[in-house]
């Protein structure tokens, strides 16, 4: 049988609009042209019935399928406390050191907010106390010393890694993307980069976490390890 | 009652709130499992395209941009997921023995039809589809997507959603007047 609406495109447009119309996520323009072609035209009225009686079914189908056992969610919970939580630090380093502290602050009642002004307060006073009777004692011949001698730290924050081989070009720069990275150094002759992973602001414990979390990425990565 | 948004509480897992996380997983995984069974045909297969879509959650919740619903997000991931695991399965040679388990379980449309319910037979019609047939199906008749999410999920164009629902709908009469239930169309 001839399909007179597949050899009419006016109408084969408004044809595979029907299923959208029958689920109701249609723009209202759309809807409007629907309905008008609808009215006059009753092959295109007996697909949308056709339709409306497969959706019916699908619903039925899909419904039949149950849902996941309840240990769905303990599996998925138990994964998460297995998983180092580098997230929030991550957000943490991109909005500075000051911004931390400030939602630190935000989030604290006022009245112990007044108690740590309070210490704090304190705290300079007696700072203060200290370094002017340091300063009386030993001021003289004391010398001084430059802010780059031994025990200063780094201005940012690396790691050594070295990609699996058979990984993507794609990937990888999905990979810097994701963890806002750049390579400083490499490949070395083992074929591992020095890689930036934030700036002095991350402290070791969280450029462990952003390690171990590479590291889990083991369908790219093939070695990381927190670098000086 | 204030009923938190999906964009809230991903607000909230991408600040390491479990709670939130709880309650997301709680409110989609239901939607999320039934898509991937669908897709993969075996409920253990189905519970680990679960766990790992909630996982990639978890780990991107800072990523996700609001210009999709959470819904969308998810069923998009979905897809991945369980693709990749057809994949594997493929890979592994294990498809072909696992297509004709499929083939033994589901009743054949002819079967059913004398068993006189036309409903089942619809349903037995729409099992036999193809994986890419069968997933914007579901998606549009009953996760209710519209062309933009449903291009965005399978991640091809929005004329490209509605000629394959198009050639998934005349596949599905094709398969129903093989059956012996001819409804006019094709």
């Amino acid at each position: 049988m001839t399909d007179t609406i597949a050899n009419d495109p006016q109408r084969a447009a408004i044809e595979e609009l029907l299923p959208f119309y029958a689920n109701g996520r249609i723009s209202a323009a759309d809807k409007a042209k629907v309905e008008t072609a609808l009215a006059g035209d009753p092959e295109l009225a007996m697909r949308l019935e056709i339709i409306r009686e497969d959706m019916a079914e699908t619903t039925l189908l899909n419904e039949s399928l149950g849902a996941p056992s309840p240990r769905a969610l303990d599996r998925l919970m138990a994964q998460i406390e297995a998983e180092p939580r580098q997230v929030p630090l991550l957000m943490r380093a991109r909005g500075g050191a000051l911004t931390w502290l400030g939602q630190l602050l935000a989030a604290q009642p006022p009245r112990r907010l007044a108690y740590a002004s309070v210490a704090a307060l304190a705290l300079v006073a007696i700072q203060g106390a200290a370094l002017t009777g340091f300063a009386l004692r030993g001021g003289a011949g004391g010398g001084f010393q430059t802010a780059s001698v031994p025990g200063t730290q780094a201005s940012e924050r690396y790691v050594l890694l070295s990609f699996k081989a058979d990984a993507k070009a794609g990937d990888i720069a999905a990979f810097f993307k994701r963890y806002d990275a750049s390579v400083v150094d490499g490949p070395r002759a083992n074929g591992a980069f020095k890689v930036r992973v934030g700036d002095a602001s991350l402290t070791p414990a969280q450029v462990d976490a952003i390690a171990a979390r590479m590291k889990a990425e083991g369908e790219i990565v093939g070695f990381v390890a927190p670098a000086p | 009652m204030h009923t938190e948004t999906d964009d809230d509480l991903v607000k909230r897992i991408a600040s390491g709130d479990r709670l939130a996380m709880k309650v997301l997983f709680s409110r989609h995984q239901v939607r999320v499992y039934r898509f991937a069974l669908r897709l993969v045909r075996d409920e253990t297969m189905a519970e680990d395209v679960i766990s790992d879509v909630f996982m990639d959650l978890w780990r991107q919740a800072d990523r996700f941009e609001a210009r999709a619903s959470v819904a969308t997000w998810l069923l998009a991931i979905t897809r991945n997921k369980a693709y990749s695991l057809l994949r594997k399965r493929r890979e592994a040679g294990l498809d072909d023995d696992f297509a004709e388990s499929i083939e033994d379980e589901a009743d054949d449309p002819e079967i059913v039809l004398q068993k006189q319910d036309k409903g089942l037979a619809i349903r037995a019609c729409l099992d036999k589809l193809s994986v890419e047939h069968r997933e914007v199906i579901d998606l549009v008749y009953y996760h209710e997507s519209s062309v933009e999410e449903a291009a965005r999920i399978v991640g091809i164009p929005e004329n490209t959603v509605k000629t394959r629902l198009f050639h998934a709908r005349k596949k599905l009469g094709e398969l129903l007047k093989t059956a012996g239930i001819d409804r006019g169309w094709p």
